[in-house]
């Protein structure tokens, strides 16, 4: 425990800044992560698998000892900083890639920021308003949050790599920034890996890569091909997420209910399984497309 | 308020400097497909007598070859001694020297000369492919290669020249291999760059040129060893006397290039770039030795140059 209390300090404008070891760590281990794996092939996969065992490692740990940690939060700032930096400063200067792709990029980059900036600021906005509320009784849909220390009505969970509780009141906004992450992260992978490998055209339209032997050969090509490598991989696990939030919506259930759904009605996708919160497909969809903080705030107040 | 200022300049500035257009592969102007043939430069024909080739089908239903069948043996006819081929039934109205520079790279001349004898008798011009050898040890000199094959060219009466690299391959049936009134860069859509063009005046690859322009400017600088600028220079001299290249419709200007590493650029090729740019005169076709060999092999010309 003595070394999760052990803070660093920076030297900063106005005395040194504290700086929680945790929140630090993946500024190090990214860049380290994508520069290693940029030697060869065999470093690429030694390096990725390495991550995702740390990864599932520390996640578990800070969880139990560190709840407000902002690792994970922290990582994925910093994965969008650098993939994006190495996106303009190493695989543009391929001169392979027109003005308008990269404008299009950067509006999905864009639509991703705005959406996890407003989906924040939502959920703080909302849990000042609880504050007042604090002695309530917890209804059967207001939950706690043991990482945010406040309460929210219609609470789905808390995700970790946004550091934000997800709620009816920002699940729009969640759903919208994992559409934009999923699509500029898959776009700018395809990007990269045309540029950095051989590519050809399916259906004379879309540019796919087919070989990439050449990549490890020279250093920004390297780079630029595990950087989109990562993109795609966290694009897999983005889409597969995105999908999920789909279908919870549709059937008006939290993520939580659907764990504890046994296994023969997950694969009939909850259709069948009972459904107390549910108001119907369009009116599940039309509540957290509506959301005002005024009506939710007396809906609130009306079930407390 | 100043602040704000301050900031509203710096993103400004910096918003410029990411999305400013050099830094990004380019548009370009080019000759639609129904205009190529007036653009071509048409020979008159040798035997009047006889009827004339067509070349309007050629152009206009041009289809793509699929990239994978590129290493397929062809068939096709057997050139004459030197790789010389006319078209028979019709008279051309195209005549062409390939002149290819070339070193140490069997796999790909193998490929190249199998699959243009066959590209180029489908589009029923009179052509004749010449392969220039650099034979020495200094690094490979590409334009002085193309300078030693076109003087050759020159020599033989050729009017049209194509300077063309052995790892292109064309891959459009309507790109055709005659010259147009001004000097033509053909490989504007290659596949390496994403069927982009990196910058506007890039003039490497394949061009097509008229004997008559080549001599005009001198032809190539002889100056740059190893990789690179060399294009760069030659299109400065063309723009220097006045000439303004062309390119065809990105349709018919598909090209692949044939699986190699991508060689480390010559690092004096600025210094030389800079140092050349006032000799057009005395560097080029006008300054070549005459130490050069030429045999003539099956499907190619030989020239081995040092």
């Amino acid at each position: 425990m003595a070394t999760i209390q052990d803070r660093l300090r920076i030297p900063w404008n106005g005395g040194a800044k504290q700086i929680a070891f945790d929140a630090v760590l993946p500024v190090f281990t990214i860049p380290a992560m994508l520069l290693l794996a940029s030697i060869s092939l065999w470093w690429t996969i030694f390096t990725f698998s390495t991550v995702v065992i740390f990864l599932a490692l520390i996640s578990r740990f800070f969880i139990k000892n560190i709840p407000h940690t902002k690792f994970f939060f922290v990582w994925t700032l910093t994965s969008l900083i650098i993939l994006y930096f190495i996106f303009e400063f190493v695989v543009i200067p391929f001169l392979e890639i027109l003005l308008e792709e990269n404008i299009a990029l950067s509006v999905l980059i864009f639509g991703f920021v705005m959406s996890v900036y407003l989906m924040k600021k939502r959920s703080k906005e909302l849990s000042s308003i609880a504050e007042s509320q604090r002695d309530c009784k917890e209804g059967d849909r207001i939950e706690s949050c043991n990482i945010c220390q406040t309460k929210l009505p219609s609470r789905d969970h808390h995700c970790l790599w946004f550091d934000c509780c997800i709620g009816n009141h920002n699940r729009c906004l969640f759903i919208s920034a994992l559409f934009f992450a999923t699509s500029a992260l898959s776009y700018s992978s395809n990007l990269t890996l045309t540029s950095v490998c051989h590519p050809f055209t399916l259906y004379r339209t879309i540019l796919l890569p087919d070989d990439c032997s050449d990549v490890y050969k020279l250093f920004e090509l390297g780079l630029s091909f595990v950087s989109a490598v990562y993109s795609l991989a966290v694009a897999a696990i983005l889409l597969l997420l995105f999908l999920r939030e789909l279908i919870l919506v549709s059937l008006g259930i939290t993520a939580k209910e659907w764990k504890k759904l046994p296994l023969t009605s997950k694969l009939c996708l909850g259709i069948f399984t009972n459904r107390p919160h549910s108001k119907g497909f369009c009116q599940n969809w039309a509540e957290i497309m509506c959301w005002s903080g005024r009506h939710s705030y007396e809906q609130f107040n009306q079930e407390v | 308020m100043l602040r704000n200022f301050v900031l509203i300049i710096g993103l400004v500035i910096i918003i410029v400097a990411v999305y400013f257009p050099t830094r990004h592969a380019r548009h370009y102007s080019y000759i639609k497909v129904e205009n190529v043939a007036s653009e071509i430069e048409w020979n008159a024909p040798a035997e009047p007598r006889s009827k004339n080739c067509s070349y309007e089908n050629l152009i206009l239903n041009n289809v793509d070859i699929d990239i994978r069948s590129i290493y397929d043996y062809r068939e096709f006819e057997a050139p004459l001694k030197g790789g010389e081929h006319k078209p028979k039934g019709c008279a051309p109205l195209i005549k062409t020297a390939l002149i290819v520079p070339y070193r140490n790279r069997a796999t790909h001349l193998e490929i190249f000369l199998n699959y243009m004898h066959h590209f180029l008798q489908n589009q029923r011009i009179h052509y004749q492919i010449f392969i220039v050898d650099q034979n020495d040890t200094l690094p490979f000199n590409r334009a002085k290669m193309l300078n030693y094959g076109a003087k050759v060219a020159i020599e033989m009466d050729y009017s049209c020249l194509i300077l063309h690299d052995v790892d292109l391959i064309p891959i459009n049936t309507g790109n055709i291999y005659g010259c147009s009134k001004m000097p033509r860069h053909m490989s504007s859509s290659l596949d390496t760059f994403r069927y982009n063009l990196p910058y506007l005046t890039l003039f490497g690859g394949a061009v097509a040129i008229l004997s008559s322009q080549y001599k005009r400017v001198n032809g190539m600088s002889n100056k740059f060893y190893g990789w690179g600028a060399e294009d760069d220079d030659f299109y400065r001299r063309l723009i220097a006397n006045g000439i303004m290249p062309c390119r065809f419709s990105p349709e018919v200007s598909r090209y692949t290039m044939l699986p190699h590493m991508k060689e480390m650029a010559s690092a004096e090729r600025f210094t030389v770039l800079t140092q050349v740019k006032e000799q057009h005169k005395l560097d080029g076709l006008s300054s070549l030795s005459d130490n050069i060999v030429i045999k003539p092999k099956n499907l190619y010309t030989h020239i081995i140059a040092s």
